[in-house]
């Protein structure tokens, strides 16, 4: 009976080493101090990720980035895609151990429409029945088309049938809330300790419905205003993921640190944007498609930014697996080609060795950024002719004369999707859009971007974005150079971090094996 | 002594009028504002931000209100970081850069006060050299190269100490406090060196040599006091410097100080949080200069700030 008993006691002494050594700390680095830790209000991508973290939507994504049900079990979708009523978890509950009602979730999203709540990301929410006049102040709050049915029963009336609204669904900005706001989360985590410009320390949250798949003590997000400090942290084993790498650290981290570095494509596009208002470049299609076939796009993204981004010819990035991208033609091309082709069309537009086109560039001020503006000034100047002119300005000087145009010929652009869909990057050309700052009014890219809005299933609404992209790609108000990627150090003792592309991993995923 | 002290107390407001003035309305006149990023707003979450923050009043109101704010000690709402005041960020950081700082200064203290006095008495010879190359070598090499360095060798290399970060704990401080402490130790010891050859050349030097003091007695007593009274002068301003946090330091090491509150506020344009460090800055520099006079007057006997003294 002794032996039993003292075999009984090595078992649980092993079990509870082994279940110690499974739970642990990851730290991971966070970029920027957050701006706000309310979901509606947070507005950079560090802001969101620990809101990620904090609460959880109607829906959220699996470790892949795929949607799934979040608080929300299940849904159904009435009247042709216009109605969906959502049956929420009984056993979701905020970390004061109250239940996360339907009312919580009316309560949230009109409190994101608040004029006076200011949300940046509220305008996602314009899918749903009344959102724009609530947002605008144009519309009582009570007007907006969101019910609760029944304490775990909520209804969402759309404007039209949408495909976004799920995806919608994972963003922060219609993240529940209680009465008193700031109390209690409803997400596998809760603020533990905050210490501005530091770190914030994340527990579990005993009350969270997946509380036992859990296998981290802590959570520790460690802010860096410094890509530099951040690797060096990384490397003397202060952080198990960072943010992302140093710029012009890629061949040395290939080289040295292979099995940690993860690379891998991003929903995003860089790009260079014509100012569609400058005589330059209004009504000069030929010029546009001769100065972008003039960039070896393999050179610049082997050579210049060399973090295994991928030439660009389209602006939507790939990795959504439900879209049917446009034919590109100056993909099939060689450099060779492209190159006679652009010589012609600069030709054909007017310049030549005794003529050439002066134009300017501008970016915002970093090595990155300055380094990829030389390359394509002598791209131009080599294969054209073409004298550029290139201009920094600091980031809010710069962003502020884009927007304005007033001083501007070309300039640096990217886009990354806030959703995973087509429409978030196609979106910000349209003609009525706040992100277009290159003068694009097309009137049949707004047509088909309307359609797709209306499209009764999605067969047609991604024809309709198809031919969206297609369109805004013939009409060159952009030249799409590289595909983002993202770029992260992760310690090989990590585990359920996943890439994808939109680069948004829930540490609720997360466990780590300590050496 | 005492209407002298307020008499300088008092002569500090016009001069935190025209630092808040200059701050605030420079501040405004750099180009893009608090709300510009690359996803711009739409017009009315932006029209409504600015009426959140008052800042579609116009821009004497704004003055106005903000003096008035700044007479509470309120510095506001931060306009990048939401959930904080301004008043809360730099209670949170000024701590921390305060003690890097405090430590920083002490051992440049020692240490420069210690080399330049040694260098002093051994002037031109081979530890002169020595101690006056190591001074001008930590001048000229910046915090940005120290800093990344010390990274390189103590805790990636040796793995003695941890690369960044702030806990409070004295393994997080060395690297940050030696970092900050090397040019000030430079500039310390060259200011000692200098002023202690000069007032030992001095003729009431001379009279206690001749009166038979012994080397000792004539350095310690007599020589030390006056000798330090240029590193004295350095030490107001460099003091305010060093306690309100370095940007490059706190960057390189992830320091949570008020230095990075500083550059990050005029990049994201925040204005409250810009002003609320310059007032604060401006502050302990004019409190720092008043408390080094004071000392000025106890180690030099013949400043006289009060006529009645004369």
């Amino acid at each position: 009976m002794a032996s039993h008993m003292r075999i009984f006691l090595i078992i649980l002494l092993f079990c509870w080493l082994s279940c110690d050594a499974l739970a642990a700390t990851v730290k991971r680095g966070l970029g920027p101090e957050p701006d706000s830790l309310d979901p509606h209000r947070a507005q950079g991508l560090s802001a969101l990720n620990v809101a990620r973290d904090l609460y959880e939507g109607l829906t959220t994504l699996d470790a892949k980035g795929q949607i799934q049900g979040g608080v929300a079990q299940e849904w159904m979708v009435h009247d042709g895609g216009y109605r969906y009523e959502f049956i929420l978890r009984k056993d979701a509950r905020w970390s004061d151990g109250s239940p996360v009602t339907a009312t919580d979730f009316v309560r949230g999203l009109r409190h994101a429409l608040m004029p006076s709540t200011t949300a940046p990301y509220a305008g996602l929410l314009d899918i749903i029945h009344n959102a724009r006049g609530v947002r605008r102040g144009e519309l009582p709050e009570s007007s907006l088309g969101v019910k609760a049915l029944g304490i775990n029963r909520l209804q969402i009336v759309l404007e039209s049938p949408s495909a976004l609204l799920l995806p919608v669904l994972t963003h922060p900005v219609s993240y529940p809330r209680q009465k008193s706001f700031g109390r209690a989360y409803n997400g596998a985590f809760v603020m533990a300790e905050r210490v501005a410009q530091s770190h914030l320390l994340l527990k579990p949250n005993p009350h969270f419905h997946s509380a036992a798949s859990l296998r981290l003590d802590a959570l520790m997000w460690v802010v860096s205003e410094d890509n530099n400090s951040e690797l060096s942290r990384y490397r003397a084993g202060e952080l198990h993921i960072t943010e992302t790498i140093p710029v012009g650290r890629y061949n040395w981290l290939k080289k040295n640190l292979p099995d940690d570095l993860r690379v891998s494509p991003y929903l995003g596009t860089y790009y260079l944007a014509f100012n569609l208002r400058h005589p330059s470049f209004k009504d000069q299609l030929k010029l546009r498609r001769a100065l972008s076939l003039a960039i070896d796009r393999e050179t610049l993204t082997r050579v210049v930014t060399s973090s295994g981004e991928q030439p660009a010819f389209g602006l939507v990035a790939p990795g959504l697996e439900d879209y049917a991208y446009p034919e590109q033609v100056e993909q099939t091309m060689t450099q060779q080609e492209r190159l006679g082709l652009a010589q012609a069309l600069y030709r054909q537009s007017g310049y030549g060795e005794d003529n050439p086109l002066r134009i300017s560039l501008r970016y915002n001020t970093s090595t990155l950024q300055r380094r990829i503006a030389a390359a394509i000034s002598a791209m131009w100047r080599e294969y054209l002719g073409v004298v550029t002119e290139l201009h920094n300005e600091e980031w809010k000087v710069f962003i502020n004369s884009r927007r304005q145009g007033s001083n501007t010929q070309v300039v640096r652009g990217g886009w990354i999707a806030d959703l995973a869909d087509p429409v978030s990057f196609l979106e910000p050309f349209a003609a009525d859009s706040s992100l277009n700052y290159t003068g694009f009014n097309d009137t049949q890219y707004d047509q088909w971007l309307r359609r797709a809005a209306n499209a009764e299933n999605p067969f047609q609404r991604g024809d309709a974005l198809r031919r969206a992209e297609a369109r805004l790609l013939s009409q060159q108000p952009i030249i799409p150079l590289y595909y983002y990627v993202s770029r992260h150090l992760v310690k090989p003792g990590v585990r359920g971090y996943v890439d994808n592309v939109m680069d948004i991993h829930l540490s609720r995923y997360l466990s780590v094996a300590e050496p | 002594m005492i209407a002298y002290a307020l008499r300088r107390l008092l002569g500090a407001i016009p001069t935190l009028l025209m630092l808040i003035t200059l701050a605030f309305f420079m501040i405004r006149l750099s180009p893009g504002g608090p709300f510009d990023n690359e996803r711009t707003l739409p017009p009315e979450i932006e029209a409504n931000l600015n009426a959140r923050y008052h800042l579609d009043e116009p821009l004497a109101m704004q003055y106005a209100r903000y003096l008035g704010n700044v007479l509470r000690f309120d510095f506001g709402p931060s306009f990048q970081y939401k959930d904080w005041t301004v008043n809360e960020l730099i209670s949170s950081g000024f701590p921390v850069s305060a003690t890097l700082g405090l430590l920083a200064m002490a051992l440049a203290l020692v240490v420069g006060l210690s080399a330049g006095t040694y260098a002093a008495l051994r002037q031109n010879s081979w530890i002169d050299y020595g101690v006056m190359t190591i001074a001008m070598t930590g001048i000229s090499i910046p915090t940005f190269v120290v800093a990344p360095l010390l990274i390189l060798v103590v805790a990636l290399s040796l793995g003695w100490l941890p690369a960044g970060g702030w806990d409070w704990t004295p393994a997080r401080m060395v690297m940050p406090v030696v970092t900050l402490a090397l040019p000030l130790i430079a500039y310390i010891s060259r200011l000692m060196r200098a002023s202690l050859i000069e007032v030992l050349h001095s003729n009431f030097i001379r009279t206690a040599r001749a009166k038979g003091l012994s080397e000792r007695q004539v350095i310690f007593r007599h020589a030390l006091k006056p000798a330090a009274l240029p590193v004295i002068s350095f030490l107001g301003p460099a003091i305010a410097s060093v306690l309100t946090g370095s940007v490059v330091v706190e960057r390189i090491f992830t320091v949570p100080g008020l230095g990075s509150h500083f550059v990050q506020g005029a990049l994201n344009r925040d204005y409250t949080l810009v002003l609320g460090v310059v007032v604060f800055y401006g502050m302990l520099i004019i409190v720092l200069n008043f408390l080094v006079d004071l000392i000025y007057a106890w180690l030099d006997p013949r400043i006289r700030y009060d006529r009645r003294w004369s």
